[in-house]
C-alpha cells in the first residue's frame, strides 16, 4: 500500500521533471538556435568557394563531413555483408523459367546506358546533383535489370571483391596522405584553384573521393541484389 | 506556377499514400508506394534540393520496391 503510493509519486515527480527539462531545451532552442543555424549554413557555403567545388552539397558531404561519409560505407559494408551470409547466393536449379523476349533484348540494349548515366552521374558529382551514391546505386539498379531479364547471368564475384576492397582501401590511403601532407584526416592535398571551378579535373581529391565511394556503393549493392533474387526458395 | 506545383505534388502525395495504405493487395500496395517517392522527387526538386531528388528517385522509388517485391515473392503472396 505504502509502496504503491511511493511508485506513483515517484512517477508523477518523474513526469514532472521530464516536463520541466522539455519546457527548458525548447525554451534554449527557440531562443538561440535558429540563428546560430542560419550562420553555420552561411558560414559553410562561405567556406565552400575555397574547395573549388561546384556543387556545395558534394563539398559537405565529401569534404566537410568526409570522415562521417566513410562511416555511412562501413554501414553499407555491414549491411552487404549482413545479407551476404544470411541469403548466400546459391542459383536455383532446374525450374529455371526463360523471361519475356522483349525484357531480354531491351535489358540488353538498356544496360549499357544505364552503366554510362551512372558512370556520368559518379565523375560528375562534384559540378551537379548527384555523385558516389547516387551513381552506384544507378548502376546496381542496371546489373538488377540484366539479372531479372537473363537467368543465367550471374555477377563475376572475384571482379566484385576486388574493387570493392580497392575502393576501400584508397579511400583510407587518400586520407592518410592528406593526414601526412597537411596534418588532417582527408585534407586536401591536390592543387583546387578557385579559378578552375567548373571544370571537369578541380577541387582536388573531392572527386577522387566521390568516384571511389561510387564503386564501392555500386558494388556492395550490385551484390546485395544479386544475394536478394538468386536465393533458394525453400527455407 | 511553383505553387500550383508545390499543391499539386502534396495532394497527389496524400492521395496515393491513402491509396497504399487502403490497398488489398501487396504488390499493387509496392507500386503505388513507388508514386509516393514520385511525387517526393517532384517536391524535392521544386525546393531546389536536385541531390536528395536524386537519392529518393534512386532508391526511395527505384531499390526499395525492388526489395519489397521480392520479400512478397518469397511469401508466396504473387
Amino acid at each position: 500500500m505504502n509502496f504503491k503510493r511511493d511508485i506513483s509519486t515517484r512517477t508523477y515527480s518523474g513526469f514532472a521533471l521530464s516536463a520541466l527539462l522539455v519546457l527548458t531545451i525548447l525554451n534554449i532552442l527557440i531562443q538561440n538556435v535558429p540563428s546560430k543555424i542560419h550562420r553555420a549554413g552561411e558560414t559553410l557555403l562561405g567556406v565552400n568557394a575555397q574547395e573549388g567545388v561546384a556543387n556545395a552539397v558534394t563539398t559537405v558531404v565529401v569534404y566537410f563531413r568526409g570522415f562521417d561519409t566513410l562511416g555511412e560505407i562501413a554501414v553499407l559494408f555491414i549491411a552487404a555483408l549482413g545479407i551476404g551470409l544470411m541469403l548466400s547466393a546459391q542459383t536455383k536449379e532446374a525450374d529455371k523459367e526463360e523471361s519475356n523476349f522483349i525484357l531480354q533484348k531491351a535489358s540488353k540494349m538498356l544496360f549499357p546506358i544505364i552503366m554510362l548515366f551512372g558512370v556520368y552521374v559518379m565523375i560528375y558529382g562534384h559540378l551537379s546533383p548527384g555523385g558516389g551514391f547516387q551513381g552506384g546505386v544507378i548502376i546496381a539498379s542496371g546489373v538488377l535489370l540484366l539479372l531479372i531479364s537473363d537467368q543465367t547471368f550471374e555477377v563475376p564475384h572475384a571482379v566484385i571483391s576486388a574493387l570493392e576492397t580497392f575502393a576501400g582501401i584508397s579511400y583510407v590511403f587518400i586520407g592518410l596522405i592528406g593526414l601526412i601532407v597537411l596534418d588532417r584526416f582527408l585534407g586536401n592535398f591536390l592543387p583546387h584553384d578557385i579559378s578552375e571551378m567548373g571544370m571537369l579535373f578541380s577541387g582536388g581529391i573531392i572527386p577522387l573521393i566521390y568516384i571511389v565511394v561510387g564503386i564501392k556503393v555500386g558494388s556492395e549493392m550490385s551484390l546485395i541484389v544479386q544475394n536478394l533474387l538468386k536465393r533458394r526458395d525453400d527455407d | 506556377m511553383t505553387g500550383l506545383i508545390i499543391l499539386m505534388a502534396f495532394i497527389a502525395i496524400i492521395v496515393v499514400a491513402f491509396a497504399t495504405v487502403l490497398q488489398k493487395s501487396l504488390p499493387d500496395a509496392v507500386i503505388l508506394f513507388m508514386g509516393v517517392g514520385l511525387g517526393s522527387v517532384v517536391l524535392f526538386f521544386v525546393f531546389q534540393a536536385p541531390d536528395v531528388a536524386l537519392t529518393e528517385a534512386v532508391i526511395g522509388a527505384g531499390i526499395s520496391a525492388i526489395i519489397f517485391l521480392m520479400a512478397i515473392k518469397h511469401f508466396k503472396e504473387v
